[in-house]
């Protein structure tokens, strides 16, 4: 199994947690990532305040180009942002001819071409499909047992096509933490919006959707939240003590990558494998009888 | 502000038509309102989605440009998956919000300022360094202001350091981004790729 990855410029910073653990896992797993060779920023969800809808398909357009120079594998984004906007121009490119002439038109000024066909994919679409719950529960030496864990994949991630699960009540995160042993309770806010591309400049705004989020994890007695999303991430974690004075409300909720909670339950190393100590909002504490 | 401005101006759904990115599908519209409900920020808004384009119908060009819904989109693509009629309602969205910041209206000042700052990067460095952006951005504000925005934002810039999510730099430009290795052709694409874009041509 071989994939292309497309680390994204978050990857690369503030969701560094994601990539060690990302990494870790699909080795575990045994599934081999490439990265892109000389890959550039997909333009995510804030891309139309400097660009035109062209531009953005452009900067997508050259990544698939360079894929397929690679080898065509399929692409895991694992960002939902980089996901989503990959996936939209490479249907768009299969399936309006037009576009896919311009495109190419417009490549070609760096010298690059693109026939179509390559297929974009979420890090859940890979291990739910491809990898699969036997193969995870295989790998499993340290069960997740006993931790209750509210499963939440934020707006983009399955969206807008529905390609691998449901675009209104996904399941595949649920399915794998449950693989892993873990509890996970019902969450009706899985695909809310926690305010995206948006959120750092609107925090006024965006605070209560945050703040719902992380109310109905904690009602729901939640220890942690598990998201597959960078962006996500950031948002729920790391302005939480601005967000509690905004919405005067305690928060402190830990926001952990599934494939965090993967290495651990797959008995890896908590910080060099699971990058728990990138968390900023610590997940020690709940997860401590499961790290010894 | 470059174009004169009418209360009624029955050709503003033409040039929304013609010159917004995607703005065309405003047409298969059927007002059935569930862009407007679904929203995560219908309370935030104004008018919300299905309003803007019975305004933009109406040729209501003031109220539709410098409304702050355009730029509160948060890209979430709950519309867009909900909406019988296949409206890319997200896309219509920043395409308004593209073409009103081009005329300098400037629907939402933060969202407009960290946006520029974000594909200046993209456009200089073919990627976003997650560390020199928001000191750009921070910047924008003037020297006071931006220290200001500095001091307050300092304790998660020091907690995303301490926690090796964000790389150490003196300040913006030190150390210089690295760039990609195929910026130039990257640029070249994206100078074409405006040039072929609605309202641009010719
Ligand atoms: S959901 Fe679609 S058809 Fe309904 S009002 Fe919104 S854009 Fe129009
Ligand atoms: S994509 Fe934008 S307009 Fe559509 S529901 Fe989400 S925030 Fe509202």
């Amino acid at each position: 199994m071989t994939y292309l990855l497309y680390p994204g410029c978050s990857l690369e910073a503030g969701g560094s947690h994601y990539e060690v653990s990302v990494e870790a896992v699909f080795k575990a797993l045994q599934v081999e990532l490439k990265e892109i060779e000389d890959w550039n920023c997909c333009g995510a969800s804030i891309h139309y305040v400097g660009g035109t809808e062209l531009q953005t398909k452009t900067l997508n357009a050259r990544n698939l180009a360079l894929a397929q120079k690679q080898g065509g594998y399929d692409i895991i984004a694992p960002c939902s942002s980089c996901y989503i906007q990959m996936v939209k121009t490479a249907h768009e490119f299969d399936e309006e001819p037009e576009l896919a002439a311009e495109l190419n038109q417009i490549l070609g000024e760096g010298g690059l071409s693109y026939s179509g066909g390559i297929k974009v994919r979420h890090v859940l679409d890979v291990l739910y499909n491809d990898v699969g719950l036997e193969r995870i529960k295989a790998a499993v030496k340290k069960p997740l047992t006993g931790l209750k864990v509210a499963p939440y994949y934020g707006c983009q991630t399955t969206r807008p096509y529905g390609e691998y699960d449901s675009v209104e009540e996904p399941t595949s995160m649920d399915e794998i933490l449950a693989a892993l042993g873990a509890e996970v309770i019902p969450f009706e806010h899985k695909v809310k919006c926690c305010g995206s591309g948006i959120f750092f400049t609107e925090m006024d705004t965006c605070a209560p959707l945050v703040g719902d989020i992380i109310g109905e994890a904690a009602a729901g007695g939640a220890a942690l939240i598990s998201v597959p999303c960078p962006m996500c991430q950031m948002n729920l974690e790391i302005y939480q003590p601005r967000l509690e004075k905004i919405l005067k409300t305690e928060l402190d909720m830990p926001v952990v990558f599934v494939t965090q909670l993967m290495a651990l339950a797959f008995g890896m190393d908590p910080n060099k494998d699971a990058a728990l100590n990138r968390n900023i909002v610590s997940a020690n504490e709940v997860l401590r009888h499961l790290a010894a | 502000m470059v174009m004169a401005t009418k209360a009624y101006d029955k050709s503003f759904r033409e040039e929304v038509y013609k010159n917004v990115d995607s703005g065309e599908d405003v047409k298969l519209c059927m007002q059935c309102g569930v862009c407007g409900i679904t929203c995560p920020l219908r309370d935030k808004m104004t008018h919300g989605p299905r309003q803007i384009w019975s305004l933009i119908r109406a040729g209501k060009r003031d109220e539709v440009m410098d409304s702050p819904d355009i730029m509160l989109c948060t890209s979430c693509y709950t519309c867009k998956v909900r909406c019988p009629r296949g409206v890319k309602v997200i896309d219509i969205m920043h395409g308004l919000a593209h073409y009103a910041l081009e005329q300098g209206i400037v629907p939402r000042a933060e969202t407009a300022k960290f946006g520029k700052v974000f594909w200046d990067s993209i456009y200089k460095t073919g990627r976003v360094d997650e560390t020199e952006v928001p000191m750009r951005y921070t910047l924008t504000a003037g020297p006071i202001h931006g220290l200001f925005n500095t001091l307050e934002m300092m304790d998660i810039g020091r907690a995303l350091l301490s926690h090796k999510r964000m790389k150490f730099k003196l300040g913006p430009g030190i150390p210089p981004s690295k760039k990609i290795k195929g910026i130039k052709g990257l640029k070249k694409m994206l100078d074409k790729a405006q040039a072929m874009s609605p309202g641009k041509e010719g």
